[in-house]
C-alpha cells in the first residue's frame, strides 16, 4: 500500500469503537472507501443497527453496554484479534482519552485522530485555554483553580459578576453554574467542586466572566500534524438545554464577514501551534458586542459535523481517515467555498414540555423524509428499545437549503413528516423552536429556549383537534370494535342513542 | 355503552351511534361523522371526519395508543382503574420516579416534616441528575430506595404520610 497511490485503500479494515447513528455513519464512509469495518458490541446490541451494517463484529464483555464500550484495553484487543489496521473512536465513549490513543498507536495500529498529547492539552480546560492565550486567540477573563479555595475565592471576585463556574475537567454542563453576586459565589463553588469530583474524579474548578445572551459559535478545522491547517468554517450551536446543543447551523445567522474571518483564523492559528493532526473543533461564546473568547477545543468529530458536510461538500470522515493515513488535508483553504445553509435537529428521547425529562419506550413506528437535501442519521430499528443505558439522543436529522430561510422551511416540513412513535420525542418542540421569530431572526442566543418557553410550548388544542385526534387514536384500535360489536345489529344502522 | 378516553391526561366520553353505512360516533356530546377510512400501510392512515380529510399514523403498545396527527405527538389510552382510585387525599402521598434510574442523594429522612416543592432525593438518569420534589406539605413516611439502588419507571421512591382528617 502507498500513500502515493489514490486509489489503493488507505486502510484495509478499521474498527469503529462506538455505537448508534455514529458508527452507522463512520461504516457508511468506510463502505465507500472499499474499507472493511469493524463493529464492536456488548452483548445485548447483537441486533443493532451498526452490528448489522458492518462488514466484522467483535462483541464485547462488560457490566454494562457503557462499560464494554469505555473498555479500552478489551477494544484494543479486539482490533488486534480482528487484524484491523485503524481505530476511528466516533465522539463520546474513548474518543477524547488519550491513553487510549496511545495504546493504539503503542501497538502498532493507527488512531483516527489527534495525537495523544493533543487530546490530553485540550482535555485539559485550564492547559487548553492557557494555551490559547499563549497563541494570541482571545480567552475570557478567567481565574485558574488552586488548592487554596480562600484565594480562588477572593481573585474570582476581582473580575466581577456574572461569574460562570466549570470544573476543570468538566463537559456536558456537569459542576457549571452561573454565580450573580459575591454572597453566593462560595456556596456555588462547593458545590461546582463536589459534582466535578463526582463526575470527573477531580474537583478542580474556575471561574470565568460569564457573558450574558452568548452565542456559541464554533469553527471546524483539519490540521495535518505538520503545522498545517484548515477551517470548514464556522457553526452556531446557541440552541441549547441544560447546557447540551439541540439545533445546529452553519453558517451562523448574520454573522458579519469580517467577524466570521476572525474568529475562524483564531481556530487555524490555534490548531497550527498545536500542529494538530486530524479533525478538531474550536469552540468560542461570541457576546452581543462582537467579542468573542476561546471556550475549547474538541478533538474529535463532533455529533454536528454533518452540517458543515453540507455546506462544503467535504465528508469530514474521510478527510479524518485520508489524514491519518498520511495523505495531508483534502483541499487547500482558498478552494473552500460555503454553498447553502444546513440545519440539525437533534431528535432526543425527552419531554420537552416537562423539563425535558428523559423518556425510556419501544420504538413502535418510524417513518422519515427522503430527499436529497435530508440527512436522517440514526441507528434505529422498530422494537428498538429505548432504555436509561445511553445517552437520549436517538437520532438528528440534518437539513440542506440554498438559503438559512429555505433551510428552516425544509427542517420544519422535515419534522413534521418524521413519525417516530412509542416513547416521547422532542420533534414538535424542535419544530417549534424553528417556526419561532426569533429563530427566523437569527436572534439566537445559549438560553433561547428559557427567553422564549412561553411561546415554545405546545399551543392549546382546539376542540375540534383534539376530537380529529380521539377519532384517529380510536380508528383501527380494539376498543373501537368492542364499542361496535357491543350495539345490536338492528341498531347498528340506524343509531342506538337517538333522543 | 360509552368508554372514556384519556388523551394528555383528560378523559374523554365516547358513544357510538351507529356504524352503518358509516362510522357516527360522540366525543363528550360532540356529533362527528366519519367516512373513508383507510388503514393504510405501516401506520400510515387517513379517514374523512365531518367531511374534511385527515391523515395521521398510529402505533399501539400495550395499552396506549401512540398518535401523530397535524404535526403534533399525542399518547392516547383508555381510562383504567388507576385513574380512579384514590381520590385528592391519596393522590399526592407516593413520589413516584418519572423515569427508571438510580438514586444519587438522599435529602431528607423518614419523620421528618417538608415542604411542597423540596428536594426529597436527587436520582440520575440518562446522565441527567432531576430532583424529586414534595408534591405537598406533610412528612416523609418511608423511603423506598437507598442512595446507590435503581428503580423503575413510576416506582415509588418516597411516601409522605396520610393526611390526617384535621382541617
Amino acid at each position: 500500500m502507498t500513500a502515493a497511490d489514490p486509489k489503493t485503500p488507505l486502510f484495509a479494515k478499521v474498527l469503529v469503537a462506538n455505537r448508534g447513528e455514529i458508527a452507522v455513519r463512520v461504516m457508511r464512509t468506510l463502505a465507500e472507501m472499499g474499507i472493511c469495518s469493524v463493529a464492536v458490541h456488548h452483548a445485548v446490541e447483537r441486533q443493532a443497527k451498526h452490528v448489522i451494517l458492518a462488514d466484522e463484529a467483535f462483541e464485547l464483555e462488560g457490566a454494562t453496554p457503557v462499560a464494554a464500550h469505555l473498555d479500552g484495553g478489551q477494544i484494543l484487543r479486539a482490533a488486534l484479534a480482528v487484524g484491523a489496521d485503524a481505530i476511528h473512536p466516533g465522539y463520546g465513549f474513548l474518543s477524547e482519552n488519550a491513553d487510549f490513543a496511545r495504546a493504539v498507536t503503542e501497538a502498532g495500529l493507527v488512531f483516527i485522530g489527534p495525537r495523544p498529547e493533543t487530546i490530553r492539552l485540550m482535555g485539559d480546560k485550564i492547559s487548553a485555554i492557557e494555551f490559547a492565550r499563549a497563541n494570541g486567540v482571545p480567552v475570557s477573563p478567567s481565574v485558574m483553580p488552586t488548592g487554596d479555595l480562600a484565594a480562588f475565592l477572593a481573585e474570582a471576585e476581582t473580575i466581577g459578576f456574572p461569574l460562570l463556574i466549570k470544573a476543570a475537567a468538566g463537559g456536558g454542563g456537569k459542576g457549571m453554574s452561573i454565580v450573580r453576586a459575591a454572597s453566593e459565589l462560595a456556596e456555588a463553588a462547593r458545590i461546582a467542586a463536589s459534582e466535578a469530583q463526582r463526575y470527573f474524579g477531580d474537583g478542580r474548578i474556575y471561574a470565568e466572566l460569564y457573558i450574558e445572551r452568548p452565542r456559541h459559535i464554533e469553527v471546524q478545522v483539519l490540521g495535518d500534524g505538520k503545522g498545517g491547517a484548515i477551517h470548514l468554517f464556522e457553526r452556531e450551536c446557541s440552541v441549547q438545554r441544560r447546557f447540551q446543543k439541540i439545533i445546529e447551523e452553519a453558517p451562523a445567522a448574520n454573522l458579519p464577514p469580517a467577524l466570521r474571518d476572525e474568529i475562524c483564523a483564531a481556530a487555524v492559528r490555534l490548531a497550527q501551534a498545536a500542529s494538530y493532526a486530524n479533525a478538531g473543533t474550536v469552540e468560542f461564546i461570541l457576546g452581543a458586542d462582537g467579542r468573542f473568547h476561546f471556550l475549547e477545543m474538541n478533538t474529535r468529530l463532533q455529533v454536528e459535523h454533518p452540517v458543515t458536510e453540507m455546506v462544503t461538500g467535504i465528508d469530514l470522515v474521510r478527510a479524518q481517515i485520508e489524514i491519518a493515513a498520511g495523505r495531508g488535508l483534502p483541499m487547500a483553504q482558498e478552494r473552500l467555498t460555503l454553498r447553502g445553509h444546513a440545519i440539525e435537529c437533534r431528535i432526543c428521547a425527552e419531554d420537552p414540555d416537562n423539563g425535558y425529562l428523559p423518556a425510556t419506550g419501544t420504538i413502535r413506528l418510524l417513518e422519515y423524509p427522503e430527499a436529497r437535501h435530508i440527512r436522517f442519521e440514526n441507528a434505529l430499528q422498530r422494537g428498538h428499545k429505548v432504555t436509561s443505558d445511553f445517552d437520549p439522543m436517538l437520532a438528528k436529522l440534518v437539513v440542506h437549503g440554498r438559503d438559512r430561510a429555505e433551510a428552516i422551511e425544509r427542517s420544519i416540513a422535515a419534522l413534521g413528516d418524521l413519525a417516530l412513535l412509542g416513547v416521547i420525542v422532542n420533534i414538535d418542540h424542535l419544530a417549534r423552536i424553528l417556526d419561532h421569530e426569533a429563530f427566523r431572526a437569527g436572534d439566537l442566543h445559549t438560553g433561547f429556549v428559557t427567553e422564549h418557553a412561553e411561546a415554545l410550548a405546545p399551543p392549546a388544542l382546539s376542540e375540534a383537534e383534539r376530537d380529529r385526534a380521539i377519532i384517529a387514536a380510536l380508528l383501527g384500535s380494539h376498543e373501537l370494535r368492542e364499542l361496535m360489536a357491543a350495539i345490536p345489529e338492528p341498531h347498528a344502522s340506524i343509531g342506538a342513542w337517538r333522543n | 355503552m360509552a368508554m372514556i378516553l384519556m388523551l394528555e391526561g383528560k378523559p374523554h366520553a365516547i358513544e357510538i351511534l351507529r356504524w352503518r353505512p358509516h362510522l357516527v360516533l360522540r366525543i363528550d356530546g360532540r356529533r362527528h361523522e366519519i367516512t373513508d377510512i383507510d388503514d393504510g400501510r405501516d401506520g400510515h392512515r387517513s379517514a374523512v371526519i365531518d367531511g374534511a380529510l385527515v391523515r395521521f399514523v398510529r402505533a399501539t403498545d400495550d395499552d396506549r395508543c401512540h398518535l401523530r396527527i397535524d404535526g403534533r405527538t399525542f399518547e392516547a389510552r383508555r381510562r383504567d382503574p388507576r385513574d380512579e382510585a384514590g381520590g385528592e387525599d391519596h393522590a399526592h402521598d407516593g413520589i413516584k420516579a418519572p423515569m427508571p434510574g438510580v438514586v444519587v442523594e438522599i435529602h431528607r429522612q423518614a419523620g421528618e416534616r417538608v415542604a411542597r416543592g423540596e428536594k426529597i432525593v436527587t436520582i440520575e438518569s440518562m446522565k441527567l441528575q432531576t430532583a424529586l420534589l414534595a408534591p405537598r406539605d406533610g412528612v416523609l413516611a418511608r423511603l423506598k430506595h437507598a442512595a446507590g439502588e435503581t428503580f423503575d419507571k413510576d416506582a415509588v421512591i418516597a411516601e409522605l404520610e396520610p393526611l390526617s382528617g384535621e382541617a
